[in-house]
């Protein structure tokens, strides 16, 4: 069914758990957004 | 982050959240659900390549990105009205649920200790990353920990169905269904997705309480190591566990609540912030969506698909009965 094969489970496990990872990149993700949204009145398009 | 490698993977997702959106415009269905569904059936049908791999594998840092965004849109003050009685709720399903996995495991499937504990953990404070991080500390072996996740990701899809459609039935208000979803759902994803498929207030009181059901993993860590450390053969506990595990963008979310609520944002910005992280929702859902593998779910076993199942009927019944008691 996979063009190149499955991932196993305990793989994409470690992988969300990276994604959501103790680390600050989610932070700064929000920081990138909200930093000019505000500071130039930028429009995020619905 | 190697930003070639993530390149192709993160315009798929891209392309995903654009076609959920524009599907749910012409199909009147909720965009959130649709771009699991989008997800679910490229990865099922059709098979994810290799090389989109590690930039779909980014959806978990969208998801907290979009999530620490909200904080721009939560009003402390209605927060700290009912917050109290929430969090109580919080604490008393996450301990429910978790010794109700542990009894059911233990004494009567007579699963393996550390099986019974990592399936507690998922069930009780945030599905596959509370599994990995217990099995840390309590020095899980790598198929128990295959096992413990593919048994939360197979209810993860259950109840991303499951939920909205007995919201609906019960005509569950958005705070007492997003409440709900946030106390007794196991992922994150699904429970935002469900939350705010329902209504926008029911998003935020489904965010906000899984968060604080989040905020509690340093605290099951160092609870399972300190316990295992005692019996024997577990990672060494320490209070800077309670750190460590603690997921940071839940600070992120806090601090832009306190931010928003302190009047510093406009109405217009504060619409711009919210057009955000629904973006961010979407594309992270997609990339969701193609991890819920119909072959990883048949990989569940029987006995721990039932031992969850129950708790799962036990926890979602009690915090039900109890939200619709106190609202």
């Amino acid at each position: 069914m996979s063009i190149d094969g499955w991932r196993p489970t305990a793989v994409a496990a470690t992988d969300r758990r990276r994604g959501l990872e103790r680390d600050w990149r989610s932070v700064r993700v929000g920081a990138a957004i909200v930093a000019p949204a505000s500071a130039f009145e930028l429009q995020v398009p619905r | 982050m190697n930003g070639r490698r993530l390149l192709p993977g993160l315009l798929a997702l891209c392309l995903g959240a654009i076609l959920a959106r524009a599907l749910a415009v012409s199909l009147g269905f909720n965009r959130l659900l649709l771009a699991i569904a989008l997800g679910f059936v490229a990865t099922n049908a059709v098979g994810i390549p290799d090389r989109l791999e590690p930039g779909i594998a980014t959806h978990g840092l969208w998801l907290a990105g979009g999530i620490v965004l909200m904080g721009a849109s939560i009003s402390l003050g209605t927060v700290l009205e009912v917050g109290g009685l929430v969090l109580v709720l919080v604490v008393g399903v996450t301990a429910t649920t978790l010794l109700a996995v542990e009894f059911l495991a233990r004494n009567v499937f007579g699963l393996a200790d550390r099986m019974g504990s990592l399936l507690a953990a998922g069930a009780s404070i945030c599905g596959v990353s509370a599994v990995v991080a217990v099995a840390g500390a309590v020095s899980a072996r790598e198929e128990q920990i295959a096992y413990a996740a593919a048994t939360v990701l197979l209810f993860d899809a259950i109840t991303i169905v499951v939920y909205p459609i007995v919201g609906d039935l019960l005509d569950l208000s958005g705070m007492v269904f997003g409440t709900w979803a946030g106390v007794s759902m196991f992922s994150t994803g699904p429970v935002v997705a469900v939350g705010f498929a329902h209504s926008d207030v029911a998003g935020q009181w489904a965010t906000m309480t899984k968060l604080a059901r989040n905020a509690l993993i340093g605290v099951v860590v160092l609870a399972y190591a300190s316990y295992y450390a005692h019996a024997g053969g577990g990672g060494r506990p320490s209070v800077r566990t309670l750190w460590n595990e603690f997921p940071t963008f839940v600070l992120g979310f806090l601090a832009l609540a306190v931010v928003s609520s302190a009047g510093v944002l406009s109405s217009a910005q504060v619409t711009s912030i919210e057009n955000a992280y629904d973006w961010l929702f979407v594309l992270a859902f997609v990339g969701l969506g193609t991890e819920i593998r119909l072959a990883d779910l048949r990989a569940t076993g029987p006995m721990p698909a039932v031992v969850v199942l129950l708790a799962l009927l036990v926890s979602s019944a009690l915090s039900l009965a109890a939200l619709l008691v106190l609202f």
